[in-house]
């Protein structure tokens, strides 16, 4: 089968031409560092990174901090998209509601979240529940916004067929302006799911006896850099996966709208 | 087999005024129509001169002044006996050709035997066998206002409205999707309305023509079309029946669209 043999191949060099700036840039780090421009002890070279991140990886360490980060992000995430799509699809329902919301919500938009979180250590102590309301309050808003946005956009055709289909006034809101706002929402949790990982860090940094900030915090106050940036890179790559993840399940779900067309023919291309 | 002549619809003074920016707008000022059973009526006039509204407070959709009476009992919102399809089609995306078509049915709470059954009648009727499983985005225009057209078949509504159907369709689809549609009142006898620009189109497919004034829109002009609906469409259109009652029609909505022009045209 030549032609699969040369689909694997135009793949694998696909693959190596995204990586590619990757490389790159740990080229230019090894040779920034090498050289001297940068002393090692404040930038450890790539080597030393990967070298620290094989040792923390044998040690076990890592696994059981990475599933508390993951935890915390997870649980954060998931309570606050289910609270933002019922916050925004309850601002589009209700006028008064909206008008009671959406100052709050502008309001606290650009605020940084993380300005919170040694109040909420305050409130909550140190550990999980911290870290979890700090996720929660970031992933509110992108939710809220992408769904509120994702409803009020519904045609209104839409919403007049399904009436005259027989779909009552209750309905409409499952049937109609929630699978119309689906693609807004996913959306939303793409953005969230970002957060949800910056957040949970960043509490742990500030408020936490364990998990991959913490660690980070560690080797960062200990001096030990190689092993700081090792405990980046593990978040950096789980990062990417659960967001490859979140665009796997949105293909799947969302095969019926447009964006996954033009998705689909881009990569053909 | 129409024995006996009964009013279907019966809009009697309905007005409407929209909010705007700069004020409230009257679209519609004390229209009054009668739609009898297993009637076609289309209604043209001037863009803009309300006639989408008339058909829009016929389904129930918009709130109006004044009432709109359905088999003698005045409707207070949409109602499955209406039937609607809109000029962009209003497909769901999220579903396929298939459970569009079978949404109303599932709605209805059918077994899903009779569903399966209905929906591949009309999937043979409007000649779409084998698009099944496809989304609206995979579809031509013709084909989405075919599956909007069996979509609101599948109900079997008493009423059918219809907004400017073909309004987004080119010339040759859109004649073809008349014939079709022409076809399909000739056999089920449905009370139609249609709202439409298209002069054409209009005295092709209708018993009755009304032509609405500009805004406020009035229904101030009518005309009965009867012709041999059975004949080919060659034949018909190149008639001089068909032309002599086309261009009564075409003058009479010139008269409005001009007036509105001047309307627009003068200080306000």
């Amino acid at each position: 089968m030549p032609n699969r043999r040369k689909g694997t191949l135009a793949a694998a060099l696909r693959l190596m031409g995204r990586a590619l700036p990757l490389v790159l840039f740990g080229v230019v780090w090894q040779v920034v560092v090498s050289s001297g421009l940068i002393n090692r002890e404040f930038l450890p070279p790539p080597t030393a990174v990967a070298v620290a991140f094989a040792d923390l990886f044998t040690g076990g360490d890592i696994a059981k901090n990475l599933f508390v980060t993951l935890f915390r992000a997870g649980a954060g995430l998931l309570i606050g998209a289910a609270c933002g799509v019922w916050i925004g699809v309850m601002m589009a329902r209700s006028q008064r509601f909206k008008d009671y919301v959406m100052p709050i919500v502008g309001g606290t938009y650009s605020l940084p979240k993380s300005a919170l979180i040694p109040l909420f250590a305050l409130w909550f102590g140190i550990g999980n529940v911290t870290a979890i309301a700090a996720v929660f309050l970031a992933c509110l808003l992108p939710m809220i916004v992408n769904t509120y946005h994702g409803v009020m956009t519904t045609p209104k055709v839409l919403v007049w067929s399904a009436q005259a289909l027989g779909t009552t006034r209750r309905e409409v809101w499952s049937r109609v302006y929630l699978r119309n706002a689906l693609p807004d929402i996913f959306t939303g949790l793409r953005i969230a799911l970002g957060f949800s990982f910056v957040l949970a860090i960043s509490a742990e940094m500030i408020a936490s006896t364990n998990g991959i900030g913490k660690l980070i915090f560690m080797y960062g106050e200990n001096g030990t850099y190689d092993y700081m940036f090792a405990a980046i890179a593990c978040v950096v790559i789980v990062a990417f996966f659960a967001d490859r993840g979140l665009l796997l399940i949105t293909r799947r779900l969302l095969g019926w709208h447009e964006s996954a067309v033009a998705d689909h023919d881009r990569r053909r291309a | 087999m129409l024995d006996v002549v009964r009013p279907k619809i019966d809009i009697r003074g309905v007005s409407k005024t929209y909010a705007s920016e700069r004020g409230p707008v009257l679209a519609l000022r004390g229209t009054d129509l009668t739609v009898n059973e297993g009637e076609f009526v289309s209604i043209v006039g001037p863009s803009g001169c309300g006639k989408s509204t008339l058909l829009y407070v016929v389904g129930g959709f918009l709130e109006a002044d004044g009432q709109v009476i359905i088999d003698g009992a005045p409707i207070t919102g949409p109602g499955t006996d209406r039937g609607i399809v809109f000029q962009e089609y209003a497909l769901f995306p999220w579903l396929t050709v298939r459970d569009n078509i079978g949404y109303g049915l599932e709605r209805q709470g059918l077994p899903a035997i009779d569903c399966e059954k209905i929906i591949d009648r009309l999937i043979g009727v409007i000649g779409l066998a084998g698009f099944d499983n496809r989304f609206p985005r995979e579809l031509s225009g013709g084909m989405k206002q075919r599956v909007a057209i069996a979509r609101t078949l599948a109900r079997d509504p008493a009423i059918l409205l219809l907004d400017e159907p073909f309004g987004a369709l080119d010339a040759q689809t859109r004649e073809i999707m008349q014939d079709e549609l022409l076809r399909i009142w000739l056999e089920t006898r449905k009370t139609v309305l249609l709202v439409t620009h298209d002069v054409t189109e209009a005295v092709f497919l209708s018993n009755r023509i009304c032509v609405m004034s500009a805004r406020p829109g009035q229904i101030i002009e009518e005309f009965a079309v009867a012709l041999d609906r059975e004949r080919p469409r060659e034949e018909l259109v190149l008639s001089a029946d068909f032309n002599t009652i086309r261009n009564e029609v075409w003058l009479s909505v010139r008269r409005q669209a001009l007036a509105a022009g001047q309307q627009n045209a003068e200080p306000s």
